[in-house]
């Protein structure tokens, strides 16, 4: 059986509008699972709490009651700064809408977890190259964000979400702003480091080809699990 | 530490200018203003070094009621010849000087007659000089400081005019003299032609036998002649530093504007940075950066402006200082830029906008990263 990355334990997450004593319901008590070196897809309508979900596992946000472990270690207990710790080492992020600086070139940007990380400029840029060679950029190092095409530009996130190595790859919608040429190119790409790098891939969608194509699909409906199910006789399944 | 905060500072050259000239505004203020009191401070120590501790100044008192007309047509009443006599038989006396003290027409300087052998009561003796020489009690000409041959471009053999009677300049001293470059001294006998004083004194130099009488001497002349002051180098020190204290108020205070103004724009300046930045700012924060780290990305902004907008009012202020001295006073030492006052103004221009750049950058820390990266 293979280590638990991420587990949540009953975990809600609610947001208080302003003013009136509105409250929404992100997440209304969800448990889950992800192994290391599963390939997940999360499928839901829009709303039902699938980036919700994508951020508590990743760190990016807290829940307001539940637990949630990264590698086993309880995150609850964890300061802010420790919490950044997990994001820098054990997570690559890949968003919907690219999230690159836009002052920086490529290559910076690719570079910026690993400066992040305490490494000096120039040796993050050598590491920064590497990468943005194996995304298949090496000849877009310099240019900025907004010389790039959206799928180049997604490209470069995935370099970045790469550059400190980490555990796994969480990707909320990150062919949302795609055609369907360079949607599936990027796709191909995480799916390639699942099976090459053994990276543990968490992948949100609402495109249910898509999610057919992972390992593992698990749906999301009013910020419950609604079904969770493993694809078998799938090609990238090992 | 990322480049970050020099792209941002070049992205918004326009906003980055402004608030950095509001820096080099209040530090000017603060170091140009700040320079008069050190020369100040500077010239009283090194004149009271230079005339000794132990001597006093006699004058006519004057009422700030009486006074008529501005100050430059103020006169004192002259000391007249049996009242001099009559401090000169004080218990402890040990000479009294009488000296004629003019203010100079057109210029920010002292004539002052005085018996050239007795040069030594004010410590005058000792200057040195850059051309020629002191004109001997029986000479008709005049010894004057360096900023003064400067201000009415004479050399020896030239004349200046005093009381409209042509005067030949003797000498000029060494430059940085000190109190004595706004100075220009003649015989006593030549000053009383000239100003038709005979046997009288604007001033008297006072000499103790011994400097424990000072006091008592002091009093003694007040006491015995209600229309004149006495007043010792323990006085004039602490009118100086009154005088300084005056001048530090003034700095305060307009410096201290200055700097308000100089740190709202500091605070609007980061305040926006960080708004615009809010989606930067939640990138760093979602691929690991930790707060110190985004703190320190205001911080650097705000310090790269202050520290360059603090050293650019420094270097404008040693530029304000040498016309002062040079253009205004003709080459006096008056106004002193001390490398304390450079550096202290330079730290406190520093100090104050990080102070001020703080809350922009807690806002920065506080910026939830999910919000900022939002779709959309
Ligand atoms: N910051 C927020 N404040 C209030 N409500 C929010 C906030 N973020 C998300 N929600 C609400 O939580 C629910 C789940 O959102 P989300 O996880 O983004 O859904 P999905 O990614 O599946 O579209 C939605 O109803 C959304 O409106
Ligand atoms: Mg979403």
């Amino acid at each position: 059986m293979k280590e638990i990355l991420f587990r949540l334990e009953n975990v809600w997450k609610t947001y208080k509008m302003m003013g009136k004593g509105i409250e929404t319901h992100a997440l209304r008590g969800v448990s889950v699972d992800v192994k290391k070196g599963e390939y997940v897809a999360i499928i839901g309508p829009s709303g039902s709490g699938k980036s919700t979900l994508m951020h508590v596992m990743g760190c990016l946000d807290t829940p307001n009651k539940g637990n949630v472990y990264v590698d086993g270690k309880e995150t609850s207990v964890l300061s802010e700064d420790d919490l950044a710790k997990i994001r820098r080492r054990k997570i690559g992020f890949v968003f919907q809408s690219y999230n690159l600086i836009q002052g920086l070139t490529a290559a910076e940007n690719v570079a910026l977890p690993m400066r992040l990380d305490g490494v000096g400029k120039k040796e993050a840029i050598k590491r920064a190259e590497r990468y943005l060679l194996r995304v298949g950029l090496e000849h877009r190092l310099t240019h900025k964000p907004n010389q790039m095409s959206g799928g180049e530009q997604q490209r470069v996130a995935i370099a970045r979400s790469l550059i400190n190595d980490p555990e796994a790859i969480l990707g909320d919608e990150p062919t949302g702003n795609l055609d369907t040429k360079s949607g599936l190119s990027v796709i191909k790409l995480l799916e390639e480091l699942h099976v090459k790098e053994k990276k543990t891939v968490v992948i949100v969608t609402h495109d249910s080809r898509l999610a057919a194509r992972a390992d593992r699909e698990i749906h999301i409906k009013d910020g419950n699990i609604d079904q969770d199910r493993t694809n078998h006789n799938n090609s990238h399944s090992h | 530490m990322l480049d970050l905060a020099v792209k941002d500072l070049k992205e918004h050259k326009v906003r980055t200018v402004l608030t950095t000239l509001g820096v080099i505004i209040a530090i000017t203020a603060i170091v140009s203003l700040g320079s008069i009191s050190a020369g100040i401070n500077d010239m009283v120590s090194e004149g009271i070094s230079m005339v000794g501790s132990d001597i006093i100044f006699v004058m006519k008192s004057f009422d700030m009621s009486e006074m008529s007309g501005p100050p430059t047509s103020m006169q004192l009443e002259s000391i007249k010849e049996d009242e001099i006599q009559e401090i000169s038989g004080i218990f402890g006396v040990k000479r009294v000087v009488p000296i004629i003290s003019k203010m100079m027409g057109g210029f920010f300087g002292e004539i002052d007659g005085i018996d050239m052998n007795e040069l030594d009561i004010w410590g005058a003796s000792d200057i040195q000089f850059k051309e020629g020489y002191w004109p001997d009690n029986d000479d008709e000409g005049i010894a004057i400081g360096y900023p003064i041959s400067q201000f009415f471009d004479v050399g020896i053999g030239d004349y200046i005019v005093l009381n409209k009677k042509d005067v030949e300049v003797y000498g000029i001293f060494e430059e940085s003299s000190g109190a004595y470059d706004m100075a220009a001294i003649l015989p006593y006998s030549y000053a009383e032609d000239i100003y038709d004083m005979e046997g009288e004194a604007t001033m008297l130099v006072v000499e103790p036998e011994d400097i424990s009488m000072v006091e008592d001497i002091k009093n003694a002349i007040e006491e015995d002649y209600d229309d004149l002051d006495a007043m010792t180098m323990a006085d004039a020190m602490a009118m100086a530093q009154e005088m300084t204290a005056t001048l530090n108020i003034m700095t305060f205070g307009i410096g201290g504007v200055a700097s308000l103004v100089a740190a709202i724009g500091i605070i609007i300046t980061m305040y926006t940075s960080v708004l615009e930045r809010r989606r930067e700012i939640g990138i760093l924060k979602a691929v690991g950066a930790v707060r110190w780290v985004v703190l320190k990305q205001i911080l650097e902004e705000s310090i790269i402006m202050s520290l360059f907008g603090s050293l650019v009012g420094v270097g404008i202020s040693f530029f304000f200082v040498d016309m002062l001295n040079n253009v205004l006073l003709g080459g006096s030492n008056l106004a002193l830029i001390t490398p304390a006052l450079a550096i202290g103004a330079v730290s406190y221009g520093v100090i104050i906008t990080v102070i001020f750049s703080l809350y922009p950058a807690w806002i920065a820390v506080k910026t939830d990263p999910i919000d900022a990266i939002r779709n959309g």
